[in-house]
């Protein structure tokens, strides 16, 4: 994979104010990236020196192989940017909007009429192209937003807080398209408070605050990173004392703890291990109490979640 | 294929250019669209035909009831005098108001940064403004012909006044456009960029006019126009006065207006004024000067070109640190 996005060392300053404060990252063509830190942290700020918006204090950024300070140009054929707010014109229906923004972008005018087309059905706002753009809801702006940046059949889609405001339903929807806007091979860096979004959807995320990128990868390698115990919990019918002796000596358990005495009363009892070790190792944890006749009703792990892991990555610090 | 990435990039006629500019399309379309801009013309032209009507029963009416011809050319110079001096005024405040708001209003409504992200360079966005407000400017302009053809039929009125007054206007309609433009790419918010731009419209159409009759009173009071100077002192300080106060009319579109026609009356040609010779001194023969008109016309495309090149460099900025 080759990467579409390089961040190189960039620092941005405003005054004694530093928002990116030495910031490097890399994303592969193709996926779906997902920027994430508390207010403050410098996201915004990142975006808008990619879409050539801001100029860095130092450092360097290249789109598409292209300099965001050198090649301002091809970087912006190469990019779909979507701010976190709705540019509305007023006095402009759906179709002249797309239309306007298909002239920006240089695309001829025989072209824009089926380019209009397609855009307004996979957005599916196509039953709403003579409408005025102020009428619409805010998701459907969202979704109109989303295919203005379309318009140039970008490679790049930056997006600032695409679901930010959406009711359920219209978060959904704009996730639904962002998954099959990847399928048609774009690579999406987009920038979001809405954790859950992020695991849903995300092949690959970063942590950023107070400016610093504190975690970046594939989700499940900075779960792993972030939180190498694993939370096991397994239930059974007594022998509590014969799981916990053999427990103790399976490398990788750092902590076994009793818990529920409650259902003790019900001759269930209950054992909470933390394991360090793949999921080989959790299996062959319970190929044993099965083999020593130990009476397993329930064997579960505990879900990490995106939640989980950006706790554990961020300090609550806000530059 | 070396070949084809060798070759430049093709770049359109100008003209080719200014009508495929988004912005100006966009611009106009939105400019006609609605009854905003029958509306606009509508009054513009209300005003104009009263004013001329009004200019010409007051004139006939303090000249004579039984008008002859000379007094009716004086009518129709009358008419188109006050026609175009009510056009003037207009242009300096509407032309204004179809450009303060232009780079301003795309902040305003979050668009602006939207435009800035796509192919569309600087210099296109803020030629578009102004294109597609002169564009309008120039549509009130030629509307208006018919108001000033009213003194035609009444005569007295010179092919070359009406080119002259024509090329007063759409400088002044240019340069105020311009202004409006410079202000709304330096403001963030369009109420802040058209204060600027109507005090800088009210400097040029009041503060000139008064700094012009403050000089004349200064000459005035200081003796001078009548010889209570030594000779030599006499002469620079007259050539003096006379030059600055030629330069301040030609930087107020009224009083260039004006003194032109002034001129053209007394028999001078389109372009010069001869002024005679005036005491001794190191300036001993008849001078020649411009009419006000055309360093006018000159001082507004310099001033034009200024204000886009600056709008274009402030546009094309990016923030920094």
């Amino acid at each position: 994979m080759t990467p579409i996005i390089e961040i190189k060392d960039l620092y941005k300053r405003y005054g004694k104010l530093t928002a990116v404060n030495g910031l490097s990252l890399t994303v592969e063509t193709g996926g779906i990236f997902g920027f994430v830190g508390p207010n403050g942290a410098g996201k915004t700020t990142t975006m808008r020196v990619l879409t050539t918006l801001m100029s860095p204090t130092s450092g360097e950024a290249y789109v598409a192989g292209y300099s965001v300070t050198k090649n301002p140009r091809e970087v912006r054929r190469a990019i779909g940017y979507m701010p976190d707010f709705f540019g509305v014109y007023d006095d402009m229906t759906v179709w002249e909007y797309l239309d306007f923004f298909g002239a920006c972008y240089e695309i001829p005018e025989a072209k824009r009429i089926s380019i209009n087309r397609d855009l307004l059905e996979l957005v599916d706002l196509s039953h709403r192209r003579d409408d005025r753009v102020e009428g619409l809801s805010r998701g459907m702006k969202q979704r109109l937003a989303l295919a203005r940046t379309l318009a140039h059949d970008p490679q790049v889609l930056i997006l600032d807080e695409p679901a930010s405001g959406l009711d359920p339903r219209a978060r959904i929807e704009i996730r639904e398209l962002l998954v099959e806007l990847a399928k048609m091979g774009k690579t999406i860096f987009f920038s979001t408070h809405i954790l859950a979004d992020v695991a849903e959807i995300c092949t690959d995320v970063g942590i950023v605050e107070a400016g610093k990128l504190v975690a970046v990868g594939k989700l499940e390698e900075m779960q792993r990173r972030l939180m190498p115990h694993r939370r096991i919990h397994i239930t059974m019918l007594g022998q509590l004392e014969e799981a916990q002796a053999m427990l103790a000596g399976v490398e990788g358990v750092t902590n076994i703890e009793t818990e529920g005495e409650e259902l003790a009363v019900m001759d269930r009892r209950k054992l909470t291990v933390e394991y360090d070790g793949d999921d080989t190792g959790v299996s062959a944890i319970l190929s044993r109490l099965v083999t020593l006749g130990i009476p397993v009703v329930h064997f579960t792990e505990d879900v990490r979640d995106m939640e989980e892991v950006f706790m554990r990555a961020t300090q609550g610090i806000v530059s | 294929m070396a070949a084809l990435e060798a070759r430049p990039p093709f770049t359109p006629p100008f003209r080719e250019r200014l009508s495929s500019n988004p912005i100006v399309l966009k611009e106009m379309r939105g400019r006609m669209r609605g009854n905003r801009a029958f509306l606009v013309i509508l009054a513009y032209l209300t005003l104009m035909s009263l004013f001329a009507l009004l200019v010409y029963v007051a004139y006939t009416l303090a000249v004579n009831q039984n008008a002859y011809d000379a007094s009716l050319q004086i009518a129709g110079k009358v008419v188109f005098g006050s026609v175009v001096g009510i056009e003037l005024f207009l242009v300096c405040f509407i032309a204004p108001a179809f450009t303060a708001g232009a780079i301003s209003g795309e902040r305003e409504h979050q668009t602006y940064e939207l435009l800035r992200t796509t192919l569309v360079p600087a210099r296109s966005l803020v030629l578009g403004k102004l294109t597609s407000a002169l564009s309008f400017m120039v549509l009130l302009l030629f509307l208006g012909l018919p108001v000033q053809s009213l003194a035609f039929l009444l005569g007295g009125v010179a092919p070359e006044e009406i080119l002259i007054s024509l090329a007063i206007l759409l400088s002044t309609a240019l340069a105020s456009g311009a202004s409006g433009i410079f202000f709304s790419a330096l403001m963030r918010r369009t109420l802040g960029a058209s204060v600027l731009t109507y005090a800088f419209a009210l400097v040029i159409m009041i503060g000139i006019p008064a700094l012009t009759l403050f000089v004349f009173w200064i000459a005035t009071t200081f003796s001078v126009f009548n010889n209570s100077l030594p000779p030599l002192a006499q002469n620079l300080v007259l050539y003096l006065v006379i030059y600055v106060l030629w330069a301040l009319v030609s930087l107020n579109p009224l009083a260039a207006g004006f003194m032109t026609e002034v001129s053209l009356m007394s028999g001078y040609g389109n372009a010069f004024i001869f002024v005679p010779p005036y005491g001794s001194g190191p300036i001993n023969g008849p001078t020649a000067i411009l009419l006000p008109w055309v360093p006018y016309v000159a001082i507004c495309l310099f001033f034009s070109m200024i204000m886009v090149l600056f709008s274009i460099q402030i546009v094309r900025r990016r923030e920094h640190a």
